[in-house]
């Protein structure tokens, strides 16, 4: 079950430039020069593919290759170096030539669901999406379980605007896993770009509804909604402003969603603004702004703060 | 036990030359055994995908099902996975061999033509193999040089009911059941040295199991059998199943406006 994960993880892979990487690399050098990987046992090993990830993440192609030919002395015939090597290929060479390597890993084992992310992987990055999505598709057909197929699958789809298909992808990961706030957050906020308010606003209450009550004794009313709870009460006062400014949008749901009761919704803002305020006022501290649409803008730049931060 | 004291005087030298090389080849061969079985042991044949894909395509059933009472899916959304799934089923897309022809027959397949299964069933043999052959050696060499010895007098006294156990080959009907010939210090060994390869080999050896695959040759071939399964039926059974799931449906959102607002105390 462990190689699967780790697999999992090779296949969602992207490159990017982090601190992290950047003190690993430093860190694992001297591991490298030391030969120490060798006294640590297993988790030796898995330090120099740590390492090899983080010198692809620097550029370190130097590294990253002395780290691949230790793993593949030591595991001539593992799918996970495998991979691991795919993804250095990526690095350096041009998309074609990851893209036959790739393939010819699956001619040898058409069952490894890592490589067939790798190859998607590698043809989103070329721009071509069709291709992309027809992998992904074609490999969750098979697949179904893997969650974070559908949710690249979904990313792919809202990047290109088509969010019916983006639901579709994201309901999939609601199927497998419900009890994930996140998957919920992702698929009200779909619904949301795709004009269907009424689901978006019963997606965001059912994220409130998840997370606002943790093992807190305070009670949801008395408690200051963050992270996942702040970002959902927003697109709850999203939701009921659309609502109330569009009427139509009551009853233009693709999905068929009945919207709540006209006084539902006007208590919702009620609370959703409420809710946002005394974020507002615990989170950032500055006078809590009075309209609407300052409070909705002060919201956006408070999440979106602490998004980069995390 | 009255008598004398000592009944029967056992030469050191049968110990030396008889007792511990029997126990010591016994133990050698088990250890053996282990690593020939691990040499035939094939890694377990990757499936084609399309095999993979029919195995689990009722699972993706599954999983839809168990969320029907409390699902995270709009009716609307849950309807078209649930719709998607029975066409599929309907037409056997997800069969292996593609949608059947209308006039195929319908006789579930005969795991004996069934080359894989063929292959997982002579594996099963040739572990069986290697279980059989080095135990019928060493008992053909026991009982070649060794018929008749008295080997080991156990250090307590058992009852008449395990002389047939101790003594065997040795036909004395007086001689103390705590005596034991050659032969049965063979089965015990064979018997009870399982402990002794775990504690070498670890748990998982392929030594240990020697004395229970030894009664069922078939044992090892079994699961293979089982696996043939006729999935169009399955895929029709599951049909129904998902036409139930769909009356249970209740959207986990439905009321959930009325339920935020009672936690917040607004309700109205």
């Amino acid at each position: 079950m462990e190689v699967t994960a780790a697999l999992q993880k090779l296949a969602a892979y992207e490159p990017r430039e982090s601190q992290r990487s950047q003190r690993l690399l430093e860190e694992g050098q001297t591991v490298l020069k030391n030969n120490a990987y060798l006294k640590r046992g297993d988790e030796g090993w898995e330090t120099l593919e740590k390492l090899a990830l983080a010198a692809l993440d620097q550029g370190d192609i130097e590294v990253a290759n002395k780290c691949l030919k230790i793993l593949s002395d030591r595991f001539p015939e593992s799918s996970r170096v495998d991979c691991l090597t795919g993804i250095r290929i990526e690095v350096t060479e041009t998309p074609e030539i990851a893209l036959s390597f790739y393939d010819s890993l699956l001619e040898g084992d058409a069952t490894n669901a890592a490589f067939w992310r790798r190859k998607a992987a590698v043809y989103r990055k070329q721009g071509k999406t069709d291709l992309a999505v027809k992998e992904l598709s074609t490999m969750l057909d098979t697949y179904y379980t893997e969650v974070e197929g559908w949710l690249e699958l979904a990313d792919i789809y809202s990047t290109c605007q088509q969010y019916t298909y983006a639901l579709q992808s994201l309901s999939h990961t609601l199927l497998l896993a419900p009890q994930n706030p996140v998957h919920f957050l992702l698929f009200a906020e779909t619904a949301y770009l795709a004009a269907d308010v009424p689901l978006a606003l019963k997606m965001y209450l059912q994220v409130v509804d998840m997370t606002d009550d943790d093992d807190d004794d305070v009670p949801p009313i008395d408690s200051i909604p963050t992270g996942l709870t702040l970002r959902a009460w927003y697109g709850v006062k999203l939701c009921t402003q659309r609502l109330t400014a569009e009427p139509r949008l009551l009853t233009s749901s693709a999905s068929q969603t009945a919207a709540p009761a006209a006084t539902a919704i006007s208590s919702l803002d009620d609370l959703a603004t409420e809710r946002l305020r005394t974020a507002d006022l615990n989170l950032a501290g500055d006078l809590v702004p009075k309209g609407d649409s300052a409070l909705i803008g002060a919201i956006a730049k408070l999440i979106g703060k602490s998004g980069s931060k995390s | 036990m009255s008598g004398p004291a000592v009944s029967l005087y056992l030469d050191p030298q049968i110990r030396d030359w008889v007792l511990f090389p029997i126990t010591l080849v016994m133990i050698l061969v088990g250890i053996l055994r282990h690593y020939v079985v691990l040499l035939l042991q094939a890694a377990p044949k990757k499936q084609p995908r399309g095999a993979i894909r029919e195995q689990r395509a009722l699972v993706r059933a599954q999983i839809l099902r168990a969320t029907a009472p409390n699902s995270p899916l709009p009716p609307s959304y849950y309807n078209a996975v649930s719709q998607h799934l029975t066409d599929a089923f309907t037409n056997g897309s997800y069969l292996k061999d593609g949608p059947p022809k209308s006039d195929a027959s319908t006789a579930p397949p005969n795991p004996l033509t069934d080359p894989n299964a063929m292959d997982g069933m002579m594996a099963g043999m040739k572990t069986q193999m290697v279980m059989m052959v080095p135990q019928m050696v060493i008992m053909g060499w026991i009982n070649f040089f060794f018929q008749g010895f008295v080997l080991i007098k156990l250090p307590f006294p058992l009852t008449l009911g395990f002389k047939s156990m101790l003594q065997r080959g040795i036909e004395t009907p007086d001689m103390d059941v705590r005596w034991v010939s050659s032969l049965s210090w063979y089965f015990l060994n064979f018997f009870g040295l399982n402990g002794l390869y775990r504690l070498i080999l670890g748990s998982d050896n392929g030594a240990a199991d020697a004395s229970r695959d030894m009664s069922t040759p078939f044992a090892a071939a079994a699961p293979q059998m089982g696996q043939a399964q006729d999935y169009s039926k399955l895929f029709k059974a599951e049909q129904d199943n998902l036409e139930f799931s769909k009356g249970l449906h209740v959207w986990v959102a439905d009321d959930v406006e009325t339920r935020i607002l009672k936690k917040y105390g607004r309700a109205t």
